[in-house]
């Protein structure tokens, strides 16, 4: 077997993932059996291209439980706390860290990103107000900032983020998720909240990194 | 190509070659005694009826002797159903029949096997202790994606067509000693048939994998470094799922029904003989290197090549897997796949139609 490259390089405990959680990513998930053979086809011959949007759909379920369960644990980063401990996302620096690669064979920066968010930022317990605020990499031989992410907190269903970026004002309501372009190196935000907060005020005006990607706004999280 | 190929007793006996002997297929190589083991036959089912029942169609008595395709159950037929008709599968006493599950259990009578050669071939070693004989043959050898199992021989039997699925009722116990052919998928159910069977092995185009999952030890990690055996080697050629077994070795594979032939599941190989007998002529004259204990010729890494026009290439993933066809055009230009993802195209024509593919999802077989 030649050994190529693929989108799950980066992982060598992909057959220990369960499939089932992998099926929880998918709306339409295939059956359990299925959808296995699908997996392990992936790591057999990980060089190969998803053809259809489905397919598309299930490589990304895979991403994410392959990054969820790859990424850091709490104890890593009481081991390794100055480096973050993590290929994927540096907790002390707050950076989201997604292999120049990936693009390859997920061209999409916003969809790439999402993923990054689901599976490493969602449901993770925040340590402090700086968690609202993160920094999208694209690593390679040299690195390349392309965007923020910002995760307000809502206290309600109803609560609005009037959002402010560039001369443009947005409103931002609890569990959408909303980009933003911002190609500067760096962007001028400014924000108000009803029923919220980030970086633990009500309004405020901050810099933030901007880039291709610009600023992903995720307002699932409660 | 020239390599080398075990021969084994499968019991305590005696070798009748030496060191450099010339060999044909039917050449009496060794034979042995086998008094050990016993089979199981699941007679509820073969007769269909309920486990509790079966005693009464039984035409033996427990603890008698019974020999080969003598009868051994009987069920008269009905208005609504054939007679069942089960003769003893081997030679042995019947030991012990399970009413809960309808099982009857046969020992197995000692018996002396005779081992041919099965190959034209020069004799390299003989090791008398462990009943082992090594012979430089002339084969062709198919390497399949992966598999389970250790090395095993036997004769090729055909189940079906290459897409057919191979389910538990497409093994009965006139199957043991070979090494049989399936379609697209094995079922678990059918493995374990097969191990009861007494089959050596099985050649598959694809396998659930779960059930493969159980075969190799919990991880699915390849290339496997860990050897395994489950009863009965099992060679995938084409990946996890339903997959027919590829068209140019289902072909090769045809032309060996019902000869010898041998497999190595854990390293996912079928050699198949010569059988011509000029081919001793090249045996003769080819030299292998010192041979090393385990290893039996050199293992084959698959490779990278550039593709052109006219090669032999075969798909493979998740899209069109397994189908087979010559390259017949390659993009100049990318082409944006309904996933999203900008690539370069291949146009292979099948035997049934052309099919456009990315380039990083087909593998080459021959070249143009």
């Amino acid at each position: 077997m030649a050994n190529l490259s693929g989108l799950f390089d980066s992982f060598d405990n992909l057959d220990q993932i369960s499939v089932e959680n992998i099926a929880l990513w998918l709306k339409s998930a295939p059956n359990l059996i299925q959808l296995e053979n699908y997996l392990v086809n992936k790591i057999l011959y990980p060089q190969t291209l998803p053809m259809s949007q489905s397919d598309m759909k299930i490589d990304l379920a895979i991403l994410r439980e392959a990054l969820r369960v790859n990424g850091p644990k709490p104890q890593q980063r009481e081991n390794n706390s100055l480096l973050g401990g993590n290929p994927f996302l540096n907790i002390t620096l707050r950076k989201i860290l997604i292999p120049q690669r990936f693009l390859t064979f997920v061209p999409d920066l916003n969809t790439i990103t999402w993923v990054f968010i689901d599976a490493l930022l969602l449901n993770r317990r925040r340590e402090d107000f700086f968690w609202d605020l993160w920094t999208v990499v694209l690593t390679d031989d040299v690195d390349e900032i392309v965007g923020s992410i910002l995760l307000p907190q809502f206290n309600k269903a109803s609560g609005i983020m009037e959002l402010n970026v560039s001369n443009k004002n947005y409103k931002i309501r609890p569990g959408s998720l909303t980009v933003i372009p911002c190609p500067k190196d760096r962007c001028e935000i400014a924000y108000k909240f009803i029923q919220g907060k980030i970086l633990g005020k009500e309004e405020n005006t901050v810099e933030i990194y901007g880039g291709r990607l610009g600023l992903m706004i995720d307002g699932r999280s409660q | 190509m020239i390599s080398r190929i075990y021969r084994s007793l499968k019991g305590k006996g005696q070798i009748f070659v030496s060191v450099g002997q010339e060999l044909t297929p039917d050449e009496i190589i060794g034979e042995a005694f086998i008094s050990s083991g016993f089979r199981t036959l699941n007679l509820a089912s073969l007769l269909s009826v309920p486990p509790e029942k079966v005693d009464k169609y039984l035409v033996r008595k427990l603890g008698q002797k019974i020999y080969k395709d003598e009868l051994l159950a009987f069920k008269k037929g009905g208005l609504f159903w054939g007679k069942k008709v089960v003769v003893a599968p081997t030679d042995g006493i019947l030991d012990f029949l399970n009413p809960k599950t309808g099982e009857l259990r046969m020992s197995f009578l000692p018996k002396k096997q005779k081992l041919a050669s099965g190959v034209y071939g020069i004799v390299e070693l003989v090791d008398k202790n462990r009943g082992l004989v090594l012979i430089r043959t002339q084969i062709s050898r198919i390497y399949g994606m992966f598999g389970s199992g250790k090395p095993r021989d036997g004769t090729l039997k055909l189940l079906g067509k290459r897409e057919d699925l191979i389910v538990r009722e497409n093994i009965d116990d006139r199957l043991n000693d070979n090494i049989l052919v399936g379609g697209s998928l094995i079922f678990k159910d059918a493995i374990s048939a097969a191990i009861s069977a007494s089959v050596e092995g099985i050649i598959t185009g694809g396998i659930n994998a779960k059930d493969f999952r159980g075969m190799a030890g919990g991880r699915l990690v390849f290339p496997r470094r860990l050897e395994n055996d489950i009863g009965v080697s099992i060679v995938v050629c084409e990946g996890f799922g339903s997959i027919p077994i590829g068209e140019d070795i289902y072909q090769i594979l045809s032309e060996y029904e019902g000869k010898f032939v041998s497999m190595d599941g854990n390293k996912g190989l079928i050699n198949l003989p010569s059988f011509e007998s000029s081919s001793i002529i090249r045996v003769k004259n080819t030299n292998l290197p010192p041979f090393k204990e385990g290893v039996l010729d050199i293992d084959v890494e698959s490779s990278e090549a550039e593709l052109e026009l006219g090669m032999l290439v075969r798909v493979v993933g998740n899209s069109f897997s397994g189908n087979i066809g010559k390259l017949i055009g390659l993009d100049q230009s990318e082409t944006l796949l309904p996933s999203g993802i900008k690539t370069y195209l291949a146009t292979i024509e099948t035997r049934r139609r052309k099919i456009k593919i990315p380039v990083a999802n087909i593998e080459i077989i021959s070249g143009a």
